[in-house]
């Protein structure tokens, strides 16, 4: 669907750029036309408003309290991530990536780790993210997730998984 | 604007108005300096344009006699003028006339030409480093690691609702 929209206004913009180029008519140049620029500038303002106000509710609304089940600690290095646990014991992991020339057939060339981060299913989760060294980013496509590691700060993402399985 | 003022107030107060709405001239002489008024010195140019019909001078100026006899012809009444007076009258006041100016010219080809010769030179390029820059490719892109990545996503059953497992039958071993 997506490309048939691209040709249509491929072919609509393609086709007002001929029609502009190769006219016969000499008088082109118009000027003074206040009414429909002031138009055509304030309707599409008033558009973007009623768009941006329910767009930042939303966003406001996402950060509301979720009441996590586990807390992780995502620290980023380079190059791995470590991951700790010490909501009820002091668990914590270095994770690497598995390089290229070691992985078994059938695994994803720069996707997989020797140490998974493992999450209880169906539970809200709360990872705090963080850096050690240089600026890193948390991000597991699979769910939607994505924060940026700052040394020297804490941010917080939350999330729930729905179902079990691996998640890159 | 600075017309409509001139029309309303007449000539001379026209040209204080002007003078006055000029910027930094009327600043500087307001404190006792001595200024150079900005003159508009543009002289008129000749040009064949189909959008921008009838230029600011004539395209001949130097008028040879029989021209200028000509001028004084035209004077008179223009059912006196024969056809080639008529037409050297109209060549003296401009080069072209329309259907000379829509002439069709082919400088067109030049350009497209030269853009496919750049492409094709890009093209060329492209396939050199292809050869002799790009590093081998990782084996991860063998058939059968790409094949047997694809059973360990379905095996994961991974996106099964709407996404790429969801278009797997698993009962019949087939896609859908």
């Amino acid at each position: 669907h997506a490309l048939m929209i691209v040709f249509l206004i491929s072919t609509l913009v393609l086709y007002i750029i001929v029609a502009m180029v190769s006219t016969k008519l000499t008088n082109k140049y118009i000027l003074d036309s206040q009414e429909i620029e002031i138009i055509w500038t304030v309707l599409p303002a008033i558009i973007l408003i009623l768009i941006a106000l329910p767009s930042l509710r939303i966003l406001y609304l996402m950060d509301e309290i979720n009441n996590p089940l586990l807390t992780i600690k995502a620290v980023g290095h380079q190059w791995y991530w470590s991951y700790e646990y010490t909501d009820y014991e002091d668990l914590g992991f270095d994770a690497y990536m598995i390089p290229t020339q070691n992985l078994v057939p059938g695994q994803f060339r720069l996707l997989e780790a020797d140490h998974r981060m493992v999450i209880p299913v169906e539970s809200p989760i709360r990872v705090l993210v963080s850096a050690d060294d240089v600026l890193h980013s948390w991000a597991v496509p699979a769910l939607g997730i994505k924060m940026d590691a700052v040394p020297g700060r804490l941010n917080q993402t939350a999330f729930i998984a729905s179902r079990p399985g691996v998640f890159y | 604007m600075l017309h409509l003022i001139a029309a309303r107030m007449g000539s001379l107060m026209a040209r204080r108005a002007a003078v006055a709405l000029t910027t930094s001239s009327a600043r500087m002489a307001s404190h006792g300096r001595e200024v150079s008024e900005t003159v508009d010195m543009s002289r008129p140019m000749y040009w064949d344009r189909l959008d921008t019909p009838l230029p600011d001078k004539a395209y001949k100026d130097e008028l040879t006699a029989a021209d200028k006899s000509l001028k004084q012809k035209e004077k008179g009444p223009w059912s006196q003028l024969t056809n080639e007076e008529k037409i050297a009258l109209y060549r003296l006041m401009f080069n072209q006339t329309y259907p000379e100016m829509k002439q069709p010219r082919s400088e067109w080809k030049t350009i497209v030409g030269g853009i496919f010769i750049f492409m094709g030179f890009t093209g060329l390029v492209v396939w050199w480093q292809s050869l002799y820059v790009y590093p081998p490719r990782p084996r991860t892109f063998d058939d059968e690691w790409q094949a047997k990545q694809l059973q360990r996503i379905l095996d994961m059953r991974m996106n099964p609702i709407e996404g790429f497992s969801s278009k797997w039958d698993y009962e019949k071993g087939q896609w859908k």
